[in-house]
């Protein structure tokens, strides 16, 4: 339940292109009121008690911080290849613990049932081993060599195939996914979630792609990412308990879930526990 | 009696899933391919999910999430992620008590399930949310004339107007809902079913506007 570490992160609160000035608006982070304003190039985010929150532009986001000693922005190289097409993708409010949103993202064994006929489906439901480390250097989480059958991976996708995955957890609300892209295999697709913590048991998932696809028009590329969060929020908001138990004693995971095991580890060896249950209910 | 009226029979067919609140509990409810009942409370064991969205296959419910099989006794039959894997006997689904009788099914989360002997043949006419209590519901439904005249409480429980004849059970939600499932007496026409379902509404209209 702690807000301390939280509130050393940095959080996407808007979608920077969509910015107008004079049209400010009101929006919460870790359960505090802050309004958001100003422009694309010179956004200003104020809190509750009229303290001018840091600002900065990143990934097609507006990021703020409430913390007194943030931490950096963690860095995603391939948002500076300027041959990408970049894709915010809006925001989908999900009545759930920010953390749950992340694991869900980090989950490929749903594909069959949740995204039935796009990223996976029946009877390709297996899930072969893979890895998953906590890379110490970069206190981040990362689970590599995972493949999976997908109908249709992607917008771009013309057909079924087996798609490589990879998945970074750079800081505990965001989760980077690498993958296959379908017209440019030796290349990695990169989609991300980033997760605004409005409060423990709601957030504001806003997903960014950074793709090779310059077929897609915008409008479809949103359209299908869309599609994947709203079958996701299906989910999460029938999860019980709504925060995400850290107690190993309450949700039972198999061999597939090595990533989510990892990931709550790291959670909790960071106190890093904001939107999490530490005690068994 | 702690059991616990959750609908009606006719309601739930064959190879569906419901959800249901008893004594607190969040439930799943689901009827196999043989008509056999189940319930469960609401929650898969791998990630919370509630169950009630599952979907019924192979004797088996499964969750929507991962689809993982749970047996009719709620042991875990098989987790599609490792389709070689014989899952642990660890992994269960909780299971409560539930019967059916007279069109109506039954749970309870705390013992048993047992279903009230009912005096008379009985078929199911509809469930109906209240906004407020079960004693209101029933005050109201007491209170409320039918043809003219209020409705008189037969010694068995059920409620006589005239000639017809409605047996009501109420299921509370939370401290302020209540399922109200009715059941008409066998035989009752069309038309006086209908009448006896207005009639209902207009029970609803005065519980609802009753002082909290």
């Amino acid at each position: 339940m702690s807000r301390e570490y939280a509130t050393n992160d940095w959080y996407p609160v808007a979608d920077a292109a969509r910015m107008i000035p004079g049209h400010g608006f009101t929006t919460r982070l870790l359960g505090e009121p802050l309004e958001v304003s100003g422009s694309f190039e010179n956004p200003v985010v104020t809190a509750r008690d009229g303290r001018m929150l840091p600002v900065q532009v990143r990934y097609g986001h507006v990021w703020t911080t409430t913390g007194s000693a943030p931490r950096p922005l963690f860095d995603i190289a391939e948002a500076d290849e300027t041959d990408r097409t970049f894709v915010p993708c809006g925001a989908v409010q999900v009545r759930c613990s920010p953390l749950r949103a992340v694991e869900n993202f980090l989950d490929i064994a749903h594909f069959p049932f949740v995204h039935t006929g796009i990223l996976g489906e029946e009877p390709h439901t297996q899930v072969a081993p893979y890895k998953v480390e906590i890379r110490e250097d970069a206190d981040e989480v990362w689970a590599t060599q995972i493949g999976f059958h997908q109908p249709q991976a992607a917008k771009s996708a013309t057909e079924a195939i087996e798609t490589r995955y990879e998945y970074r957890v750079p800081a505990p609300t965001t989760a980077v996914l690498y993958k296959t892209c379908p017209p440019k295999p030796e290349a990695w697709d990169v989609i991300a979630i980033f997760v605004q913590p409005v409060a423990e048991d709601m957030c504001i998932a806003w997903p960014w792609m950074a793709l090779y696809d310059d077929v897609s028009p915008y409008a479809d590329l949103v359209q299908f990412q869309q599609e994947i969060f709203l079958q996701d929020r299906s989910i999460l908001e029938n999860q019980k308990p709504t925060l995400l138990p850290l107690d190993p004693r309450m949700e039972i995971p198999t061999r597939c879930d090595l990533t989510s095991v990892v990931y709550r580890r790291w959670l909790k060896r960071k106190g890093a526990t904001y939107g999490a249950l530490t005690t068994a209910a | 009696m702690t059991s616990v009226a959750v609908g009606l029979s006719r309601d739930l067919a064959a190879k569906r899933v419901m959800r249901a609140e008893v004594q607190g509990y969040d439930i799943a409810v689901w009827r196999d391919e043989n008509g056999g009942l189940h319930a469960w409370n609401n929650r898969c064991p791998h990630r919370g999910m509630r169950l009630s969205h599952g979907f019924v296959r192979d004797g088996h419910l499964a969750c929507l999430y991962h689809g993982w099989h749970f047996r009719k006794d709620g042991g875990c039959a098989y987790i599609p992620a490792h389709p070689e894997l014989e899952p642990p006997e660890t992994i269960s689904a909780t299971v409560f008590s539930i019967t059916e009788n007279a069109g109506v099914i039954w749970v309870s989360a705390t013992d048993t399930a047992k279903a009230p002997a009912e005096d008379g043949e009985w078929e199911p006419l509809r469930s109906l949310s209240f906004a407020c209590p079960p004693e209101k519901v029933r005050h109201a439904i007491e209170n409320t004339p039918f043809a003219g005249q209020l409705p008189e409480r037969a010694a068995s429980g059920h409620l006589t107007a005239g000639s017809t004849a409605l047996l009501v059970h109420c299921a509370p939600l939370g401290d302020a809902e209540t399922l109200a499932h009715l059941l008409v007496a066998a035989g009752t026409s069309l038309a006086g079913r209908k009448a006896l379902s207005r009639w209902c509404e207009t029970a609803r209209e005065s519980a609802e506007a009753g002082p909290a």
